[in-house]
């Protein structure tokens, strides 16, 4: 990337920043912002936390790779997420998990090549009383079946 | 107050731990993650011991346990040398190559581990204080990352750290040797990354980083050619020594 | 003059919970809304529309209710907004087919209140949910809301406050069931200063969402319990750490505090009393062990959640080493009811150890799923067959697991068992945060003990030994027995190894981690054995040891099972009868879940040592 996009690019990423106090207590929020700007944090923007905080990368690797919410590589347009909370395990999300990695050939924690489609097996959602649960970008699929699942998929292409 | 370790009565103060009155008063507690500069991580759990206070009776760590009343310690009972002993096994199953491993196994009875996955090559029971020596010395250079069974010690994107001195703390504290360094040739490689050796001002044996030597520098005032390898400064130590003795019996 | 009796304003409440929302809610609440707004001229009466929290029963969303009449309309999708409007809120009739048809009777009901799911539950904690509009600060304060803080403030002293908590006998419902009024006392004779009340909204428990509901629908109810005790303990200063995957949560707590701050019940100086205090709101990075306390503070500080040993308490050196209360949702939702009602009447709730109400999510394999609040000491029976109106498609009953991943599995043997604190920890279980997940036959405990054990491996903080390694080196051992290499002294093996992480575990996440392996293994030590010993899943759950085929005596070839085959595997003829091809088969159970004459079974892979 040229200099002056990534400058560009983090140009959100220091107004988010600069939201936050130079306090330890607030470190792990603006990550979280980053996150849910950039759906990953970019090494550029970390250095930029580093700074603001005045905390060393090593403490701030070991938070991103500690906290679920965190990821440090680019997710997909479309994060798929399949509860694999108990009741979702017993009423089958494994039996969805196997048919998205059918049909998309990924595995959990894994990003098409085309940077569409992320999937990713989550603990309780708390929609236990619907499940077997699939959330895909905050929108909840209930009761899922093995044959729902292309259908939601094939509607989010027609989405694009 | 007095508190009472394997039947003994022992002198203690309101807030020590468990760990330091037993060994001030030579009682044997088997320790990993506790070293005097780096004490009290509580996380290896060697140093089990069950307290009883009142009717209570529980199993706490000794090298973080504070004494606050008159309690009993038992550091050997046949429960505590049954726990430690299946913790001794799980440590031996992480780091299966390493010497004091060996030992702790051949003392706990321990044979060759025929059904716990047995990983090996790393030889990191994750007892810290690596990551905590760095962090003493200010240089954070590494941490753990991850969490649960993938947890381990590592440098940022597992890339040769720029903060990095190549000190060698890290590797000198690792109860099992998990933290490979290489010298040779006036070079010194840890953690991916290769620095140039200086030699000692004494002795001319290479053994310092530029990058250490400067943070030596920053922290003591000491001018570069004072700073001497360790055999040259316990020399010139007992030197020191030999002097003051010699004016004392001139006296 | 002539007085016309006027009718009374209806109310229409559409429930929107995340069950709810999921089942496109919203877009019914927006088509009443727009109806009832649009006629707002002609209509001669204005019902409010209201979006409130879940009301339980997520299973039959989206809930439609209409006040006064207390109608109750279940699974109701868009195209039902106009029937209702200018059937049930225009004029008074109800449109039968919309309402829930009890389990038990197989009859419709007007009203939730008749329905079994809800005659045998006691709302406290879950008073407001689903009856009043979250975002609506005037809904709370109609109900009761913000009165006990009054009351504290104008008519108790800070010891009277502790003493009243401590005598109703609240016993922390986070899952360890330690008395609340105790702690706030223990905090409140620390001197040092500042002081933090911190409520932990990290419900991690999978199968629990209480917690989540109690935030979404009745957010101030937490608020108000937090203030009291800041009150009673004198702090200052509050957080909220609800999980970040909590959205709803976080927003309408967000717009509750606002609420509360613009209505002078957050702040300085509050009700004119000399009260400061406020409250922020952390969100969760996405980790469970952050629900352990400890952990819990670190994140609030900024760090990584790793628990600290704990041999000095939190109420001495909690958040940034400061004396500080921890209490979870559901327990501060309970606080304000008892200042209001006082110790002596939660006490005639319940049970003597454990008075008051647990709030319970049932799910899993039940016919009435979704969120319930009952008087302690009720049975599991009562709970699982009477409220939850037993196992669907006729299955056997099998056990219930309770606490989650630090609870453990009960059998059928104890249904009878009363539901507190205690009696769920001598079975080997515990209340945890009240996930209850029913399971029938077709449920294999040793894959659930090694669900559970996965969990927990990626969920401990990987610091302390016992824990880390243990919970490796167990799950592997339950991966060899699902896989068919289980071996003898397996059994014995994890029980030691349970045994030394019980009590040699740096924190709560880790003692308690060995029970859903060690209470498996209690109550179903045969179901290990045929595992083990005759390669043998009873349940057909283990793949490598199941192997499904069709009964030709119980078959009616309706061809249901070959239809629901996502591989081929099935084929035969209708009327006459099917069978699976061994090799195709990827023994996905889903022919079984089908069959409406118990037809598919399973053999296991032992009959070829038979044949």
């Amino acid at each position: 990337m040229p200099a002056g996009s990534i400058q560009e690019g983090l140009s959100q990423a220091k107004e988010i920043i600069g939201k936050y106090p130079r306090e330890q207590r607030f470190l792990l929020a603006a990550l979280q912002d980053i996150q849910k700007e950039y759906n990953y944090l970019p090494r550029e923007a970390l250095a930029l936390v580093q700074e603001h905080f005045a905390v060393p990368l090593s403490r701030l690797y070991s938070m991103a790779t500690f906290y679920k919410a965190l990821a440090l590589k680019p997710k997909g347009k479309f994060v798929i997420k399949v509860c694999d909370g108990t009741a979702c395990h017993i009423r089958g999300s494994t039996l969805l998990v196997e048919e998205l990695q059918r049909l998309l050939k990924i595995g959990p924690g894994e990003t098409t090549p085309d940077g569409k489609f992320s999937m990713e097996t989550v603990n309780c959602l708390g929609s236990c009383a619907i499940a077997p649960v699939m959330v895909i970008n905050d929108q909840y699929y209930g009761r899922v079946t093995t044959a729902a699942v292309g259908k939601i998929l094939e509607d989010l292409e027609a989405k694009e | 107050m007095k508190i009472t370790i394997d039947g003994q009565k022992y002198e203690a103060q309101y807030g020590e731990y468990i760990l330091d009155v037993a060994r001030r008063n030579n009682i044997f507690i088997p320790t990993l993650c506790h070293l005097e500069a780096l004490p009290g991580q509580g996380n290896c759990r060697l140093c089990i011991v069950e307290v009883l206070e009142g009717k209570r009776r529980r199993v706490v760590v000794s090298c973080s346990y504070p004494v606050k009343g008159e309690i009993e310690v038992l550091t050997n009972s046949e429960r505590i040398r049954k726990m430690r002993k299946n913790i001794v096994r799980l440590l031996a199953a992480a780091a299966p190559d390493s010497d004091f491993m060996k030992e702790l196994q051949k003392e706990y009875g321990l044979q060759g581990e025929e059904r716990f996955q047995v990983t090996r090559g790393e030889d990191c029971i994750l007892c810290g204080l690596c990551v905590r020596a760095c962090e003493e010395l200010g240089i954070y250079a590494i941490s753990t990352v991850n969490r649960g069974i993938t947890k381990k010690v590592s440098t940022p994107f597992t890339e040769p750290s720029e903060v990095c001195i190549g000190c060698g703390a890290c590797a000198y504290v690792c109860p099992t040797g998990s933290i490979k360094v290489k010298e040779e040739g006036g070079k010194r490689e840890i953690w991916g990354k290769t620095f140039a050796l200086l030699p000692c001002p004494s002795c001319g044996k290479y053994f310092i980083t530029r990058e250490e030597l400067e943070y030596v520098q920053a922290k003591t005032g000491l001018a570069p050619e004072k700073i001497l390898c360790e055999k040259c400064r316990q020399e010139q130590a007992g030197r020191k020594m030999g002097d003051v003795f010699k004016d004392i019996a001139m006296k | 003059m002539v007085f016309f009796k006027r009718k009374p304003v209806k109310t229409v409440l559409v429930c929107c919970g995340t069950g709810c929302l999921a089942n496109n809610s919203l877009e019914v609440y927006e088509g009443l809304k727009k109806r009832i707004e649009g006629a707002g001229v002609r209509a001669r009466i204005r019902p409010v529309t209201k979006a409130t929290g879940c009301n339980g029963l997520c299973e039959r969303g989206p809930i439609v209710k209409i006040q006064p009449d207390d109608i109750f309309y279940c699974g109701v999708k868009a195209a039902d907004v106009d029937e209702i409007f200018e059937r049930s809120v225009l004029n008074d009739e109800i449109i039968t087919r919309l309402l829930y048809r009890d389990t038990s009777t197989g009859e419709r009901v007007k009203s939730h209140r008749e329905t079994e799911f809800y005659k045998r539950q006691y709302k406290i904690a879950l008073r407001n949910i689903g009856e009043i509009d979250p975002a609506s600060i005037d809904d709370y304060m109609e109900r009761d809301g913000y009165r006990a803080l009054k009351k504290v403030l104008t008519s108790m002293s800070p010891q009277e406050v502790m003493a009243e908590i401590e005598k109703s006998g609240l016993r922390g419902r986070g899952g360890a069931g330690f008395p609340t009024g105790v702690k706030w006392k223990q905090c409140e004779r620390v001197e040092a200063l500042p002081k933090y009340v911190v409520c932990n909204g990290d419900e991690g428990d999978p199968g629990a969402f209480m917690d989540r509901s109690i935030m979404e629908g009745d957010p101030h109810s937490v608020i108000e319990g937090m203030l009291i005790c800041a009150y009673a303990i004198g702090a200052e200063k509050g957080f909220i750490y609800i999980r970040d995957e909590y959205a709803l949560a976080i927003k309408n707590m967000t717009t509750a505090l606002e609420e509360a701050r613009k209505r002078g019940f957050l702040g300085q100086n509050i009700l004119q009393k000399g009260l400061n205090f406020d409250i922020e709101i952390v969100r969760g990075g996405g980790a469970f062990v952050c629900g352990e306390s400890t952990a819990l503070m670190a994140s609030i500080e900024g760090r990584v959640g790793e628990p600290r040993v704990k041999y000095i308490r939190s109420v001495e050196r909690g958040l940034w080493d400061k004396p500080t209360v921890l209490n979870n949702v559901e327990t501060w939702a309970n606080v304000p009811v008892i200042i209001n009602r006082g110790a002596q009447w939660f006490r005639s709730i319940g049970t003597e150890g454990s008075p008051g109400t647990k709030v319970f999510s049932l799910v899993g394999k039940v016919k009435n799923t979704g969120l319930i609040e009952v008087p302690m000491g009720i049975t599991l029976r009562e709970i699982i067959f009477s409220i939850g109106g037993g196992i669907p498609r006729g299955r056997e009953f099998k056990a219930v697991q309770t606490g989650g991943p630090s609870g453990g599995c009960i059998p059928k043997e104890l249904l009878d068992l009363p539901v507190d604190f205690d009696s769920l920890t001598e079975s080997g279980s515990m209340m945890g945060s009240g996930g209850m997940i029913v399971m029938d036959d077709t449920t294999c405990m040793v894959e659930v003990a090694r669900y559970y054990l996965q969990f927990l491996a990626e969920e401990s903080c990987g610091k302390c030994v016992p824990c880390r390694e243990g919970i490796k080196q167990m799950l592997g051992i339950l991966e060899d027995i699902c896989a068919g290499r289980g071996r003898e002294g397996d059994i014995d093996l994890l029980l030691d190894i349970g045994a030394t992480l019980q009590e040699a575990s740096l924190c709560g996440l880790g003692k308690t981690a060995p029970n859903p392996v060690l209470s498996t293994i209690r109550y179903f030590r045969e179901e290990y054995e045929e595992h083990i010993r005759n390669k043998y899943c009873p349940a057909g759950v283990c793949k490598e040891l199941t192997e499904f085929y069709i009964d030709i005596d119980a078959c009616r070839g309706c061809g249901l099972c070959e239809q629901k085959c996502p591989v081929g595997a099935i084929s035969g003829e209708r009327r006459r009868t099917y069978t699976i091809d061994g090799t195709k088969c990827i023994k996905c159970g889903q022919c079984r879940e089908a069959c409406r004459f118990g037809a598919i079974k399973n053999r296991g892979r032992r009959h070829e040592d038979n044949h």
